[in-house]
């Protein structure tokens, strides 16, 4: 329902977007950018998994035809070609939708497992054939271009990209959104819960979803083009496996049955990889150990629990609760203290540095600096702490969590049935 | 003639090894329905493992202890983690085991470093089998072979000739009708679980001396296992064998070969039009070498999904 609150929650949210980046720096507004493409790129793949129950695992396949159909555009345009730059991306679409086309005929020929499996098929055919193909995808080191002027417009500062690429998001996202309101966009769920029953409705099952595939494809290459333009060169690494890989974790953690879900999971990873990366080493470790809890305890993702919560704001006795959020939140920072401890002293121990150190004092244990303290790595202290963090942080959570849960259960009938509460502290 | 036979016995062993990995992932997904995306980071686990016991208790403890680790840790994701998410469908299983295969991919990154570690052969292992044309054979690539045949033997002898062999399969086929006849599935389960993937540990830590040890391993391999398994039919014991003897020489003869789209349309007078043209028609063979299984297995995805051997379609 896009009711009053909601559309000002939009807007406020719009408004914020257009005005803040300009006080930013530098690289918080490459930052932005990078959320924004990463935000349409993973609402695009959940087009497939989360509305039509298809799970890609090579949408990287279509990310790199948008960028490198994108910048083969640029190179054009450098060379004389009267295109605005800032419809670029059309190129990406057109790409994508062809590309989609026949990679979505013949992957919706298949369900499941086997769609996964033909979908990563075909990304690792790009992504071996890309480095052989000297004239399409510009061998091993791939091509690059120029953003060229336009009216005025120079596109040499990362805030006028930054204003391209929140234009097309924001068409793009809304369009995504506008299509989930149509009946298609009904009959794309439908496909997901019921295949079979579509069918005997009269509807084309197969044409339907190569419809679907072709749309997420072609979505997802309009973010691979921002991409190219944001960066300006491209080469056969944006067909590897790991860029599959990333949106579907991001995907999964933001909750892939809420629309806005995928935006939570790229926002809150694309932010965290720029804050953290440069201090850590151990990020991607950090980034499976979520994905792979959420699956476990919120297989609804962080997008979903929002969710949950707010369809049962007004059934919740709120007051009782409010502590036992507390507690539960803070029990999850112990534990997430406990293991980033634990993971960051086996990263120090294990390091080359740590064994250069070693080295030099001749086999013994020397002390080693971590979070601005001196550790002895045969102290007590070293291990006791991380495990007295795990311990607590474990026993508050749990008992919270126990508490949270009597109270959801009493809240009345009217929800028995809604999935179990989960907390999203636990996705930490 | 030199590098036919050179490639054979080269494609020959490799496919063997492939047959390691890949009969645990066949195994798995045709009992439970799995598609075990973790099942490579067992063979890596494996070559880690054989590595850092090797280095302290020498080669062969660690040839033994590797596959009992990693079995142990296929049983515990199996007991303590697939259950967790079986409600909500396979492609949630398949996606915890992509989480893990993530993990452990980069907990080997922190606790070896990103780079190659020195695992080597014994000394003892390290002699030349015979000479061919000139050239030495490793003895080594024979062992990893025999190693490969004598798991093939053993297994078979297991699933068909034995009591615990006919449960597993009655598992494999009607799981309900098993458990109503007295038999405990989820332990049948568990088992089988930690059998495939302490064979793919067995295979990494055999392997692992003789193919190098990185944190990428798992990776470059998995794709080619999956390869291997939808090409002989996912489930099927025989068909991967066969599928992964095929692929093993395939990518062992490519590399020396230059044939081409070209010179093959040369043949009925195209060869100029397609030089050409250029691009993909002129990919030679060497070079395109790791394409041709994936374009292999698009094919017989969608022509057979049910592989060469597979049942099910």
């Amino acid at each position: 329902m896009m009711t009053m609150r909601n559309l000002l929650l939009l807007a406020v949210a719009l408004a914020l977007l257009v005005i803040v980046p300009p006080f930013l720096g530098l690289g918080w507004q490459n930052m932005l950018v990078n959320v924004l493409i990463a935000s349409l790129f993973a609402l695009a793949f959940n087009l497939l998994i989360g509305q039509a129950g298809l799970l890609s695992f090579g949408h990287a396949a279509y990310f790199g035809v948008g960028a490198f159909a994108a910048l083969h555009l640029m190179r054009a345009i450098e060379g004389g070609l009267p295109f605005p730059t800032p419809l670029v991306p059309l190129a990406g679409a057109a790409a994508g939708l062809l590309i989609g086309l026949i990679a979505g005929y013949f992957a919706t020929m298949r369900s499941g497992v086997y769609f996964a499996l033909v979908t990563l098929a075909i990304a690792e055919l790009f992504h071996s054939l890309a480095p052989q193909l000297e004239g399409v995808f510009g061998g091993e080191s791939g091509i690059s271009s120029m953003r060229m002027p336009w009216n005025g417009i120079v596109f040499g500062s990362m805030l006028e990209v930054y204003y391209l690429t929140l234009a097309w998001v924001l068409v793009c996202g809304l369009a995504l959104w506008a299509y989930t309101r149509t009946p298609f966009g009904r009959l794309t769920l439908a496909l997901r819960d019921n295949e079979q029953r579509v069918r005997f409705l009269g509807y084309s099952a197969h044409t339907a979803k190569v419809i679907i595939f072709t749309v997420s494809a072609m979505l997802t290459a309009v973010a691979g083009s921002l991409q190219a333009i944001s960066i300006e060169t491209a080469n056969y690494s944006l067909f590897a496996s790991n860029v599959s890989a990333q949106v579907v974790l991001q995907t999964f953690v933001g909750g892939s049955t809420v629309f806005f879900g995928p935006v939570i999971g790229a926002t809150a990873f694309t932010l965290f990889s720029f804050l953290v990366s440069d201090l850590t080493r151990s990020w991607v470790f950090y980034q499976g150990l979520i994905f792979v809890l959420v699956m476990l305890y919120v297989p609804t993702g962080i997008g979903g629990v929002i969710q949950h919560h707010i369809h049962n704001r007004r059934q919740l006795d709120w007051r009782n609760m409010a502590g036992h959020y507390v507690l539960a939140f803070v029990g999850a920072l112990l534990l997430t203290a406990g293991v980033v401890f634990l993971t960051e002293t086996v990263a120090v121990l294990f390091g080359e540095d740590y064994a250069m150190v070693r080295h030099n004092a001749e086999g013994g244990l020397p002390p080693f600096e971590l979070f601005g303290a001196s550790w002895n790595p045969t102290g007590l202290l070293t291990w006791l702490l991380p495990i007295v963090l795990l311990i607590g942080g474990g026993a508050l959570l749990i008992r919270a969590r126990r508490r949270i849960s009597t109270i959801w259960d009493r809240k009345g009938p009217s929800n028995a049935t809604a999935t179990e509460p989960l907390l999203a502290g636990g996705a930490k | 003639m030199e590098f036919a036979i050179i490639s054979t016995l080269n494609g020959v062993t490799y496919g063997l090894l492939l047959f390691m990995v890949s009969a645990g992932l066949t195994l798995i997904f045709g009992m439970m329905g799995v598609l075990n995306f973790a099942h490579a980071s067992f063979y890596m686990m494996g070559a880690y493992v054989a590595y850092a016991v090797s280095s302290v208790f020498g080669f062969w403890v660690g040839i033994l202890v590797a596959p009992i680790v990693v079995g142990l840790a296929g049983m515990a994701v199996e007991r303590f983690l697939l259950p967790r998410v079986h409600a909500h469908g396979h492609a949630h299983e398949l996606l915890l085991t992509f989480g893990l295969a993530l993990i452990i991919e980069e907990l080997i990154k922190i606790f070896f470093g990103d780079f190659p570690v020195n695992y080597q052969m014994p000394a003892e292992l390290r002699f030349s089998a015979f000479e061919v044309f000139g050239a030495t054979y490793p003895f080594y690539r024979l062992f990893i072979g025999a190693v490969a045949v004598v798991m093939f033997a053993a297994l078979w002898v297991l699933l068909t000739r034995t009591r615990t062999g006919i449960v597993v399969r009655a598992a494999e086929r009607l799981p309900a009708m098993a458990e109503a006849l007295g038999h405990n599935i989820p332990i049948v389960f568990m088992f089988v679980f930690g059998t495939g993937a302490a064979l793919a540990g067995l295979a990494g830590a055999v392997a692992g001396a003789f193919y190098p040890t990185n944190p990428n391993m798992a990776l470059e391999l998995g794709v080619i296992v999956f390869v291997v398994v939808v090409v002989g039919g996912l489930g099927s014991l025989k068909g991967s064998l066969l599928a992964s003897l095929m692929i093993g020489l395939f990518s062992s003869f490519a590399v020396g070969l230059d044939w081409s789209l070209a010179n093959l349309l040369g043949v009925v007078g195209l060869g100029d039009w397609a030089r050409s043209v250029g691009g993909l028609l002129t990919l030679e063979l060497s070079s395109i070498s790791a394409t041709i299984p994936f374009a292999l297995m698009l094919i017989v995805l969608l022509v057979r999904p049910a592989g060469l051997m597979g049942e099910r379609n």
